[in-house]
């Protein structure tokens, strides 16, 4: 039913958790926490991936899912003293139920207006953040005290660093399998085109709907994970343009591969950081330079990174072969 | 796509797979090597204080340098730089010159915490100063106590990162949401002897803090607050709110917005007719006065309009001559923009707690010096104060009639006296 | 006190209705999302003050030449950016991501290089065409800008929906959205259409710019309004015209009164709430036309 991880990926995963262990040893906290934050983008945009790249489903609601995850995580541990590892699964699950409650709608709903139908559930949700003062504080925002696990105290940079390493690996071997099962397959089949899966005996929307639970899974473990090394959440951190990175991490990178995805997240998460170097005086024009960025990256390699550099790596596609991203140039050979 | 032989195929993949398994076995075995052999090496040695030398003191500046708040932060930046430039010329602190480091904290809590943990574990600062955005900032709190390094904030407001107080934080140079919004509702009770007050301000943190001190400080004076309205930062058509105002029939009007809608408001409050009502705006919505006249684009509204201001340059012009003067100097004489005078009271207070505490400097003999610190400087019109539990300085405001043409000080200071409110 | 709300709420939905009906327009064409619409109005409106205030221009003149700096700009944007990316691809759906990535990339890039300019720190405003003392019907107080506004968005919806149903490049605009291969074949150049359809919205756009500018204040984030344009297009159905005036007038009117009759805190969600039950209960809006099956 699930086929396995091929050994490559499974060293893949093992150097993760290894330079989770070793980093923190040798690093200064910032670097720790710029991998720290590249981390929880990375099983964000996985998850976003799951959705977008494998699904084919344009649907921007993930940021709220992240919300649910954060706020669901930070009050079960501070009111309820409920302990890390349930809150992120409870906050998760949450997370998973409303997904499922927006992908019943959603499935009916076609490109553009999934589109806009989900960034209004985003806006909507960031809103609710934002007033609603009693559970979350509202404008004012939540702090929240590090989780202890099992005896193991997290908060500092160092400390939740291998745990965070953890979790991905975690994350991404979910994916990995998902993406070789045949649930992956229906998800693939959905998205080259519905007609031929419904022809082929798939329930579009049944598979749909599973899509947008596991993509917000992963989004609300991703608010979790966020707990672990961050003291302070409010509504500002979950709006536009926290969507607008996470996506471009997905298409830039190369949606439709988990590889693709990860080598977004490094590319476009470290960027503001090298932008910072820039001399004080030039500083103003990162948002220009940025938006340039992102228009010549999506002009000139609309498959994304991973989908430039791939052909040169590897001859075997992965999974149920052709990307969504390779689609867009090469449309004559669909039939082949 | 391509097509081998099918056993070809295999064969070759299979070698392709052992080699691979190989390789992943040895990486992962050096990685777990390299991790227990760099944990037994012996920590580097931390110097006696970070970022002091015999010479030199550095701080760790930032601000928003880009994006949507980029004018809250470039110049209240270049006004700290300046002054500490100036000590710096009058042969520095102590013996030690200041050496500022510069980073752009974009008013992002994600970014201003990167650059926090820059500073503190890479560049090894002796303090952080810096922080227009309250929210951002408060991102950076619990790391800031726990690693034990003194902050002072630059010009944001600050209210939920000083209250309550926090030992490492020393913040709200220009005054609290809470202290703006106690000075407007003193002046309508006590000057404008209002008896009905109606409040408009944002949903956001600031809103939120102003709209609860006017609320308190009308409950302390016996005044009625008859409505309260709270308006999205971005709104485009304030006729809802203030017809609901007009409803209440205020003897005043007290106003938090930023910028945009406190135009927005001037003008539909000419508009409908309400312009024998006070109208009170706090500082944030008045960068230039000037400007601001002219987007209401009517004279008629602004008859009996007044806003709180933090700072003494108009009450003496002299002043704000001299820090523009300067401005102009330290910045290839580029004229500043209207918040250039909210950079300098911290930069005032950290200078002074430098020098109180002394040659022998270290950040908790900076953090007691703080604790003690009672500035009269010729930029406010009141003291900047700390205690053992108080971190927010600045709480004395005045009040300027602005008819579109010339401005007035009203008589009198307005100083928060640090009632809570709920 | 309602009947001030309804009508303010009409004069602020013909607001949002200009700049639906450059959205539909891009949409009914293309099939992409300007997400940078909002940006192009902005554009116009900072283009305008400098052409005013600097240059001493005469309004007519500021105009003419700040919509058509716009429309410029957007042509070359279709013409460079979303041509390349689409390649030689007849219908848009599969490039759709990046393509929308596209344009709020550009709408970054625009952003940031206004906010370069240390004056546009400020909030500024450009003065209006209609000046002069507000109109008073009654209780009801109505600026003469706000008639201006109305009266434009009306006009400029006739227009566009002579033009779409009447005119030969409109029929051959619609035609290239519908099933841009057969548009092709019979001989309608599908990537000069594309450009044309990208120029005028965006020259309608900066028409919107002018007029909003005196209304909306100008600061280099007041492209947001785009997300009220996108609701006003999405109540009156996506592809249909005269939907993006009834559409923004139901938005306009239903704002005032949701901050009326609930809070005016509600004013912020009230487009994203009324966006998810639209395309929930009724995807089509008011007017659109059903949604066609696009070829497999």
């Amino acid at each position: 039913m699930y086929a396995e991880l091929r050994a490559s990926e499974l060293a893949g995963l093992l150097l993760i958790i290894a330079a989770g262990l070793a980093l923190p040893q040798i690093l200064p906290g910032y670097f720790l926490y710029t991998g720290n934050s590249l981390m929880t983008y990375a099983i964000l945009a996985i998850g976003l991936d799951l959705l977008l790249g494998w699904s084919g489903q344009f649907a921007f609601a993930h940021i709220a899912f992240f919300g649910i995850g954060i706020y669901g995580t930070a009050l079960l541990e501070s009111r309820a003293e409920v302990p890390f590892l349930l809150s992120v699964a409870i906050s998760a699950a949450v997370a998973g139920l409303v997904g499922i409650a927006i992908g019943f709608p959603a499935a009916r709903l076609r490109t553009v207006y999934l589109a806009l139908a989900t960034y209004a559930f985003a806006e909507c949700a960031q809103w609710v953040f934002r007033t609603w003062d009693p559970v979350t504080g509202g404008p004012d925002g939540l702090r929240f005290r590090p989780p202890v696990i099992f005896g193991y105290e997290t908060g500092s940079d160092q400390s939740s660093f291998p745990v965070v390493a953890l979790i991905l690996a975690l994350a991404i071997g979910a994916a990995l399998y998902l993406t070789k099962s045949k649930l992956g397959r229906q998800m693939c089949a959905i998205r080259d085109s519905e007609h031929v899966a419904t022809a082929s005996g798939i329930d579009v929307r049944r598979t749909k709907v599973i899509a947008f639970a596991i993509s917000a899974v992963f989004a609300g473990i991703a608010g979790g994970v966020y707990t672990l090394f961050q003291t302070f959440v409010n509504a500002d951190v979950l709006g536009v343009s926290q969507l607008v990175t996470v996506l471009t991490m997905v298409v830039i990178g190369g949606s439709g591969s988990i590889i693709g995805v990860l080598l977004g997240v490094v590319v476009i998460g470290l960027l503001p950081e090298l932008l910072r170097a820039m001399p004080q005086s030039l500083l103003v024009w990162q948002e220009f330079i940025y938006g340039s960025i992102l228009v010549l990256a999506i002009v000139f390699m609309p498959q994304g990174l991973w989908g430039l550099i791939k052909p040169r790596f590897i001859r075997r596609t992965g999974g149920c072969g052709r990307t969504p991203a390779q689609s867009i140039r090469a449309p004559a050979e669909a039939s082949q | 796509m391509l097509d081998h032989a099918p056993n070809a195929k295999t064969e070759e993949m299979h070698q392709e797979e052992t080699l691979i398994r190989m390789r992943a076995k040895i990486a992962a075995a050096l990685a777990v090597l390299a991790a227990v052999t760099v944990q037994a090496w012996p920590g580097v040695s931390r110097a006696a204080e970070p970022g002091v030398t015999d010479a030199e003191i550095t701080i760790g500046m930032f601000a928003p340098l880009s994006g949507p708040l980029v004018a809250y932060g470039v110049d209240p930046l270049a006004a700290s730089r300046m002054l500490y430039e100036e000590a710096n010329k009058a042969g520095g602190i102590n013996g030690r010159k200041v050496k500022i480091l510069v980073e752009d904290d974009k008013c992002n809590p994600n970014d201003l915490v990167a650059v926090v943990k820059k500073f503190v574990t890479v560049d090894n600062v002796f303090m952080l100063h810096g922080g227009s955005c309250t929210a951002a900032l408060s991102a950076a709190i619990d790391y800031i106590n726990r690693e034990k390094v003194p902050y002072a904030m630059l010009n944001a407001a600050g209210d939920n990162a000083v209250f309550p107080p926090t030992k490492y934080v020393f913040g709200s140079f220009q005054g609290t949401q809470r202290s703006y919004a106690a000075a407007f509702a003193q002046f309508a009770a006590q000057h404008l002897k209002a008896k009905r007050a109606a409040v408009i301000v944002h949903d956001d943190d600031y809103g939120k803090a102003n709209a609860a001190m006017a609320k308190a400080t009308f409950d302390k004076l016996g005044v009625a607050t008859v409505a309260i309205e709270r308006i999205p930062p971005n709104i485009s058509d304030v006729t809802a709110p203030l017809l609901k105002i007009r409803e209440a029939k205020p003897d005043v009007i007290l106003s938090g917005a930023y910028p945009a809608p406190a135009v927005l408001i001037a003008q539909k409050y000419g508009e409908f007719g309400m312009t024998n009502i006070p109208l009170l705006q706090s500082a944030q919505g008045i960068p230039t006065p000037s400007v601001f006249a002219k987007n209401v684009a009517n004279p008629a509204a602004l008859e009996n309009f007044f806003y709180t201001w933090a700072f003494s340059d108009i009450g003496d012009p002299a002043v704000r001559t001299k820090y523009v003067d300067m401005f102009k100097a330290y910045n290839n004489g580029r004229e500043p923009g209207p918040f250039m005078m909210s950079g300098l009271p911290s930069a005032m207070a950290v200078i002074e707690g430098l020098k109180m505490a002394g040659r022998d400097l270290t950040r908790e003999g900076f953090v007691q010096a703080m604790e003690k610190l009672s500035l009269k400087t010729d930029a406010m019109p009141g003291l900047l104060e700390f205690g053992p539990n108080r971190r927010d300085a600045a709480r004395t405001m005045v009040i300027i009639k602005y008819d579109g043409k010339s401005q007035k000080v009203m008589p009198g200071t307005y100083t928060w006296d640090g009632i809570e409110a709920n | 006190m309602i009947f001030q709300a309804v009508l303010s709420g009409i004069v602020m939905g013909c607001v949002y209705a200009l700049i639906a009906l450059s959205l539909v327009i891009i949409y009914k064409s293309t099939d992409v999302v300007n997400f940078a619409a909002g940006e192009f109005v902005m554009i116009a409106a900072y283009a305008g003050l400098l052409l005013l205030d600097h240059l001493s221009l005469n309004y007519a003149l500021m105009v003419v030449l700040s919509v058509g700096l716009v429309f410029v700009l957007g042509a070359f944007f279709e013409r460079t950016a979303l041509n390349h990316i689409i390649g030689f691809r007849y219908a848009a759906e599969a490039a759709l991501v990046p393509m929308v990535v596209a344009t709020i990339g550009l709408s970054f890039m625009l952003k940031g290089a206004v906010r370069v300019i240390p004056a546009t720190e400020e909030v500024l405003r450009l003065p209006p065409l209609f000046s002069g003392p507000p109109l008073f019907f009654g209780d009801l107080i109505l600026q003469r800008q706000d008639l201006g506004i109305v009266g434009v968005a009306i006009l400029v919806m006739v227009l566009l929906s002579v033009g779409f149903n009447l005119t030969a490049t409109g029929k051959a605009l619609r035609a290239t959205s519908q099933n841009p291969r057969a548009a092709a074949l019979i001989g309608i150049p599908v990537k000069r259409m594309r450009m044309m359809a990208w120029a005028v919205a965006s020259g309608l756009a900066g028409i919107s710019g002018i007029l909003l500018g005196p209304k909306l204040l100008m600061t280099p984030d007041m492209g947001s309004v785009v997300m009220m344009g996108i609701a006003a297009s999405i109540v009156g159905g996506f592809t249909s015209l005269i939907g993006c005036v009834v559409g923004g007038i139901v938005l306009g009117v239903v704002q005032n009164l949701v901050g009326i009759f609930i809070s005016p805190q509600a004013i912020a969600v009230t487009p994203f709430f009324i966006i998810m039950v639209v395309l929930v209960v009724r995807p089509n809006g008011l007017f659109g036309e059903a949604m066609r099956l696009k070829k497999v």
